[in-house]
């Protein structure tokens, strides 16, 4: 290999610095963003594995039994854990320890921002410090302080609730769980594995700050402040030896631990035994905050390698086009080499070596940015969102992942430009046959009737198919960045917020203590308001540990009447008749599309230990989490439950005074609403970069090829030109053919960019949080007319470079 | 009078090694209907003179008026106005457009500057004697018929004046003869007045004047073939 070939090969490429920018720019953007989401993702894993299993950790459970529908008094519990126990089944699982748990909604009292008291809906756990998912106070984060409760008027609350509300160990403060309020102590300030995603029960977004709060304080102070007898639970926590895998709800083929889905399926069979009342048993995919992390991080582990590739990929795509452009370029020089006899071996290694300087140089500048700025802003991102302490440490396998990833890019992108140069017929480039290519006789065809500056126009802009093919590929790929982002947001705000603002009408959603139902409907009386009774309950699945949230409703509606307080939207079927001789419900289409059920159906579910069966009359649309929904008469029949919760309409400006002294808590439709806008708020941020780099790479795409295209017609526009053709013409031919180039970009780029989306959000689906893609107008032409914009803003640029021409030296050039 | 007035006219290139008067001092009136051949060695300023005249070069200083009007030097857009309005050009290398047939080269120029006339095109191939060949690509014909395309092309908006940079050097010499008789042929149809710039003593045959240059100077002038 000759160093002065390669030298020479450097300053030919250095004449075109604009375009190598742009080409180590989107080399550097693509490990820059490899390791940001890789860090993130890897982050997440060991956060979370930390967390659950770690030396430091809280030892999560592996079985859970609740009881949804009442309390277990000491006895009760202590029956439960002891027929475990002594009927352990037979199973490789051996029991570690067994213990009953009480977790009871409830509210917590804080002032507004006027001093009136605002009660905020609440879960209150009581935990007899064991062995069992205990309380997580890392000590190397400023997010958490203090120490455990100990004392029955001490509690631990929630870090996500101290930084909203600017609580401090040392404060008081007021809580209720039905029976009047009590003061508390705070001693600490920490996490607790069933909200380390902080939701409200039955939300799949992060509710916003100081609209729900958790806390974790003594059994004993628990049952106080219920007013319940010691021993208390509803919950049976049990622990394993070691930490089995369990069936992750996102497969459905697969269980990953059938000896544990036998183990469950075994201790609910006992349960119907030991105890009378429905209850509902799961291993750790049934935690919605483990599983929904667990998914999150899995997605992220899966993406990261996608979004890199996809990005080194564009780069890659540039390089290959400005590659083959400079050895079009230089085919004289090459030529002349190959006559001199310089064999082929000695032209090719140069064309690959750029690459890699490329390549190398992109991803120095990537490794930094993404080391000192894209991972820590990530993870800092990340901690904002799910209100977790993450530790930052720099992973040097990921980072070299990655660059591996877009080395053997771009290395493959030098390959065949690298090949044509070596293989160039002298002969052939000194009669100028490799530039002549007779133009396609089928297209002559189709744009004979046009105006020859027509046909001119959309033969020179195809006169490279691959080269437009590639260039429309990159560019979809771009838009994918922009456009997965603006239809998962589209799609995702009509999911979760068209969910509670369009499909629910109810103004407050309030939990009544057992038996307590009549005052709070006696309270709606007398401020005029109406009302509708509720049951949520977990429904199983026969040999599946899956569940379904369960909808008892009073009244059906549809999206076209909206006369009930939860509507529906139906995709398929027809509503459910109550009362029927099987049990007719309708199902939501993620629960269609992971277990194959379809409308007319007759399928069986567990409701608590029973199995019954129903028959499926409709799907519906919009629903993020899996969806059953019953007339309330009929799932109160198969659960013995008259109500979980009671939906509230009130006449504008009702006062809300009393209702926490009759309810165990409540929560505001306005507050979910609000949730939802501040969680979009929160990541416009980072959606706003997205899709701005996104932009970014598709202008570059498009202006690396049109500025090719152009510099290979600075022939033909100079002959033009000294033939005397006007600058506003030639101007308005090549307005013409970017808005062509631009229109036809952008309806690919659109389609790609949906279709991609709609395969990325297939792949990144889970059972725990499902919603569809759906083609819309708004995004589609936002990104048609950004693409066109793009291609359009070329024309000034063209303009400019031929009037720059100096026609002398092209008459000179055309004479030669 | 004279369609071409030419007085003083000098070009000089400020270079590293110094000024370089590739014009100094031409004086030439032409006349409607002359067929022009400019001869001389490289670098004796031929080819600066041509692009002079086709306004495509500006000249240091000096005067060059056309059919009476001092023809644009500043403004870029003005010299390309009066190239169209009246100069034609052919080029050695011939610079078809090869997206487009034969026909759709010279409808291109039309459209180009101002009118679309398929039957004066249609005519003008028939002129150069390529009315058989009008759907073809550049790449599928010769040299030759791509030179005579060329002319065709120049002709195509009627130009008062047909310049021609070594348009045949790229041919053999039997097809040079064909494509000067074709231009000799459709310039007397058009009446047009014709500048060739060229190393070939041979063309001097086609002419009606023979101008000689020699370091930016006209050397000898004399009318032939008359």
């Amino acid at each position: 290999m000759s160093m002065l070939l390669t030298k020479r090969l450097a300053r030919s490429l250095w004449r075109t610095k604009l375009r190598l920018s742009a080409v180590v720019f989107m080399v550097a953007v693509g490990v820059f963003a490899g390791i940001s989401f890789g860090t993130y993702a890897n982050a997440a894993t060991s956060l979370y594995d930390g967390i659950y299993d770690g030396e430091d950790g809280i030892n999560l459970a592996d079985i859970w039994v609740e009881n949804p529908s009442g309390v277990w008094n000491e006895s009760a519990s202590e029956n439960i854990c002891s027929s475990i126990e002594n009927d352990w089944p037979d199973s490789n699982y051996k029991l570690e320890s067994c213990e009953p748990r009480l977790i009871l909604d409830g509210m917590m009292f804080t002032s507004d921002s006027s001093g009136d008291e605002k009660p905020i809906p609440a879960v209150w756990h009581g935990i007899d410090e064991g062995l069992v998912d205990k309380v997580w106070m890392p000590t190397y984060s400023e997010l958490s302080s203090g120490r455990i409760a100990e004392n029955s008027d001490e509690i631990v609350l929630d870090s996500h609730v101290a930084k909203a509300l600017e609580i401090e160990v040392e404060d008081t403060i007021e809580i209720s769980s039905g029976y009047g309020k009590s003061t508390y102590k705070v001693v600490g300030i920490g996490f607790h594995s069933m909200h380390l995603y902080f939701a409200t029960e039955g939300s799949s977004i992060p509710a916003e700050a100081g609209t729900f709060a958790t806390g974790y304080m003594t059994d004993e102070g628990l049952e106080a402040l219920a007013n319940l007898s010691a021993g208390s639970s509803n919950m049976i926590l049990i622990d394993l030896e070691g930490s089995p895998v369990y069936d992750l709800q996102s497969t459905t083929e697969l269980n990953e631990n059938p000896e544990l889905t036998k183990l469950v399926n075994d201790i609910s069979a006992l349960m119907y035994v030991v105890d009378d009342s429905p209850v509902s048993v799961y291993d750790r995919s049934g935690v919605f905050s483990v599983e929904l992390l667990r998914a999150d991080a899995e997605g992220a582990s899966k993406m990261y390698p996608y979004v890199t590739g996809m990005i080194a990929a564009i780069a890659g795509i540039t390089i290959f086009l400005s590659l083959q452009r400079l050895i079009q370029s230089q085919a004289k020089e090459i030529a002349v080499l190959r006559t001199l006899g310089v064999p082929k071996m000695a032209i090719m290694p140069g064309y690959i070596i750029a690459p890699l300087f490329i390549g190398l140089f992109g991803s120095v500048v990537g490794i930094l940015l993404g080391i000192y700025f894209g991972a820590p802003g990530m993870l800092s991102f990340y901690e904002d969102i799910i209100g977790l302490p993450i530790r930052y440490e720099t992973d040097y396998a990921l980072v070299s992942q990655i660059v591996i990833i877009a080395m053997i890019i771009v290395l493959l992108a030098g390959i065949r430009p690298a090949w044509q140069a070596s293989r160039l017929q002298p002969l052939k480039v000194f009669r100028g046959q490799h530039e002549v290519k007779v133009s396609s006789r089928k297209l002559q065809r189709l744009t004979s009737k046009l105006p020859a500056t027509v046909g001119l126009s959309i033969r020179s802009s195809l006169r490279k198919p691959m080269r437009v093919g590639f260039t429309f590929f990159a560019v979809g790929i771009s838009m994918l960045l922009f456009g997965a982002m603006l239809f998962m947001m589209n799609s995702m705000e009509d999911s979760l917020l068209g969910n509670i603002k369009d499909k629910q009408s109810w103004d407050v959603q309030a939990s009544a203590p057992i038996g307590g139902e009549d005052t709070v409907i006696e309270w709606v009386g007398e401020s005029e308001g109406q009302y509708e009774l509720l049951i949520n309950f977990p429904i199983g699945l026969v040999d599946d540990n899956r569940e379904l949230l369960a909808y008892g409703l009073d009244d059906f509606s549809t999206m076209d009447d909206k006369s009930s307080m939860i509507s529906v939207e139906l995709l398929d079927g027809k509503l459910p008749a109550p009362n029927s001789v099987v049990t007719q419900v309708l199902i939501d289409q993620g629960t269609s599309e992971f277990l194959g059920w379809n409308t007319g159906d007759e399928v069986s579910i567990m409701v608590g230990n029973t199995m019954h069966n129903v028959e499926i009359t409709g799907i519906t649309k919009g629903e993020v989490s899996r969806t059953i929904y019953f007339h309330r008469v009929d799932l109160s029949g198969l659960t013995g439950i008259e109500s979980t919760s009671i939906l509230i309409q009130l006449p504008d400006g009702t006062s809300l005074d009393g209702l926490s002294d009759i309810t165990v808590g409540y929560s505001l439709k306005s507050d979910s609403i609000k949730t939802f806008e501040s969680l979009l708020e929160q990541q416009q941020q980072f959606i706003s970069s997205v899709q701005f780099l996104g932009i970014i790479i598709a202008i570059a795409v498009l202006f690396n090829t049109l500025l090719m295209n152009l510099a290979e017609r600075d022939t033909e526009l100079a002959t033009l030109r000294v033939l005397g053709a006007p600058m506003k013409k030639i101007g308005k031919m090549m307005f013409w053919e970017h808005l062509g180039i631009g229109l036809i970009g952008g309806i690919l780029g659109a389609i790609f960019a949906f279709f991609g989306t709609v395969l990325l959000i297939q792949s990144q689906v889970q059972w725990a949080f499902y919603f569809t893609i759906e083609p819309q107008f708004a995004a589609t032409f936002t990104i048609v007319g950004i693409i066109t914009a793009i291609s359009i803003a070329l024309t000034p640029v063209g303009m400019w470079r031929i009037s720059k021409m100096d026609l002398v030296d092209k008459v000179k050039d055309l004479s030669q | 009078m004279p369609l071409m007035e030419i007085s003083g006219l000098e070009r000089h290139y400020d270079m590293a090694s110094g000024v370089v008067r590739a014009l100094d001092g031409i004086d030439l009136e032409i006349e409607k209907g002359e067929r022009i051949v400019l001869l001389g060695p490289s670098g004796s300023g031929k080819t600066t003179l041509l692009n002079c005249v086709a306004a495509l070069d500006s000249p240091t200083s000096g005067t060059y008026s056309f059919a009476g009007k001092d023809v644009p030097r500043e403004k870029s857009e003005e010299m390309t106005t009066f190239r169209r309005e009246n100069i034609g050009y052919v080029f050695q290398f011939f610079n078809l457009l090869q997206d487009l047939t034969v026909l759709e080269n010279i409808l291109l120029i039309q459209e180009l500057s101002g009118g679309r006339d398929k039957d004066r095109a249609l005519e003008l191939l028939k002129l150069v004697g390529l009315e058989s060949e009008v759907d073809r690509f550049p790449a599928e014909i010769s040299g030759g018929q791509q030179q005579r395309v060329a002319i065709a092309r120049s002709l195509a908006k009627s130009p008062k004046l047909l310049l021609g940079d070594e348009l045949t050097g790229n041919l053999d010499s039997k097809t040079s003869e064909m494509v000067m008789e074709v231009l000799v042929k459709a310039c007397e149809a058009e009446d047009i007045t014709t500048i060739m710039v060229t190393h070939d003593e041979k063309l001097s045959q086609y002419a009606t004047r023979v101008i000689r240059l020699d370091s930016g100077k006209i050397v000898s002038d004399e009318k032939v073939n008359q």
